[in-house]
């Protein structure tokens, strides 16, 4: 399991959504591959200091979303398909950080057209002219 | 796995209700955090719970059982100020829990008193603040306890030991034991504890999960073009615990449903309406504020 695993508790996030944000960007960067064994809930809960039961609720979500699966007195590991759904990962979590520009962009009361350009000058930014 | 059941607890001290109609529910293998203001009655709930105080009404059941005192045996305690003698070595402590707790490991207090830096032939008398609570801290989780209850358990520790004591208490709840702990050190409960109960005046004011109360509490505001506008009824709604209104700007502290209540505040004008996150911090300190005459402020349907 990769060190960068980190919770800051004095986010208004919950710990237990932000064990879940890092797994799936792990996940989506390769530093978690297909089929690799996560810490026990235990060793992740006193890595980070946290509640055992804020760890295991990660991990339950986790699995209900088909990111990693438990096998019984094994332990976690990243699902076989994990690997091949980390687009879909990298799309979801790229896709939530476009959402909160686009409300915030709404919320001061810009227009659709303001909103289209200051994108295709960030899309340029990062991406190059086409 | 042991669960703590309170049940409309009062303790009066004279003309003071110290804990005034106290119910809670204290799940087992978890660790617990209550907070509360100084003199909220969180240590003489403490005391309740280890029968070092008689209710004066209500009832206390352990896994559904009255406190005997065999469940005394599976409680350790480390109360706020040090009950330690100061004529004593810590070595003479070790021996002297030894003898009065039958499943006290002094082979596990030396190992944390090593963790914590401090030589057992020492005397309580020249032990720092800090120490003591460090020693208390080492005799409490070398007794094999089914239940911790640490009243302040990092006060005027480093750092470094503040985080020693809280692996010890997660450490506790990997094996299956309950935590309760208070603390004024509001990072600490926000890392460590599962649940809360926030206690302000003897009275119950907040419980529930860190992250739930973090996932559904939030700040909603939003900032209206004109001073007069239509927001009628906002402070009815049962997801509004709180509204502040500082001319065009509305300041809603909400406990669910946030997305629909910025929905409400952009239907009905509100330009730059952002929802904000609370920490523990901000969460305790909404709970045991007295209302403000912001507070009650009714924004009435007006027509420009």
């Amino acid at each position: 399991m990769p060190a960068v695993l980190t919770v800051d508790p004095r986010s208004g996030v919950p710990i237990y959504l932000q064990i879940i944000e890092q797994i799936k960007r792990s996940i989506a960067l390769g530093v978690l591959q297909s089929g690799e064994q996560l810490p026990t809930v235990k060793q992740l809960a006193i890595d980070l200091t946290v509640n055992p039961n804020t760890v295991a609720r990660a991990y339950r979500e986790l699995e209900r979303e088909d990111v990693i699966e438990t096998a019984p007195g094994r332990g976690s590991f990243v699902r076989s398909n994990g690997v091949t759904e980390s687009p879909k990962v990298a799309a979801e979590i790229a896709g939530d950080a476009l959402d909160l520009a686009l409300r915030e962009a709404k919320s001061v009361g810009l227009e659709r057209g303001d909103v289209r350009r200051l994108f295709e000058d960030a899309l340029a930014r990062w991406f190059g002219q086409q | 796995m042991s669960t703590i059941t309170i049940t409309n607890l009062r303790k009066i001290y004279g003309p003071i209700a110290a804990v005034d109609d106290f119910t809670l529910e204290i799940p087992g293998a978890s660790v617990f955090g209550l907070l509360g203001p100084n003199g909220a009655g969180k240590t003489t709930t403490f005391k309740c719970l280890l029968g070092l105080a008689r209710p004066t009404s209500g009832a206390i059941l352990y896994d559904g059982q009255p406190l005997v005192p065999g469940t005394l045996e599976r409680i350790a305690y480390v109360p706020e100020r040090s009950v330690l003698y100061d004529w004593m070595t810590v070595a003479e402590h070790i021996e002297m829990n030894r003898r009065a707790y039958t499943r006290f490991s002094p082979a596990r207090a030396l190992e944390l008193l090593t963790t914590f830096r401090i030589d057992p032939r020492r005397r309580v008398r020249v032990l720092s603040k800090g120490m003591k609570t460090a020693v208390m801290i080492a005799i409490a989780f070398a007794r094999n306890a089914d239940i911790l209850i640490l009243d302040e358990p990092t006060s005027g520790l480093d750092p470094v030991n503040q985080r020693h004591v809280l692996s010890l208490m997660i450490n506790e709840a990997a094996k299956g034991n309950s935590v309760i702990f208070s603390s004024h050190q509001i990072g600490q409960v926000e890392r460590a504890a599962e649940q809360i109960a926030v206690m302000d005046s003897g009275r119950l004011v907040l419980q529930g999960l860190v992250d739930d109360l973090k996932g559904d509490r939030k700040i909603v505001e939003g900032v209206f073009p004109d001073v007069q506008f239509a927001l009628d009824g906002i402070s009815n709604d049962p997801h509004v615990a709180r509204v502040d209104r500082t001319e065009r700007i509305v300041r809603l502290l909400v406990t669910a449903d946030a997305d629909a209540i910025a929905a409400r505040l952009s239907a009905a004008g509100a330009m730059g309406v952002r929802t904000v996150d609370l920490n523990l911090e901000d969460i305790f300190l909404y709970a045991v504020s007295p209302a403000t005459a912001t507070t009650d402020i009714v924004i009435k349907e007006t027509s420009s």
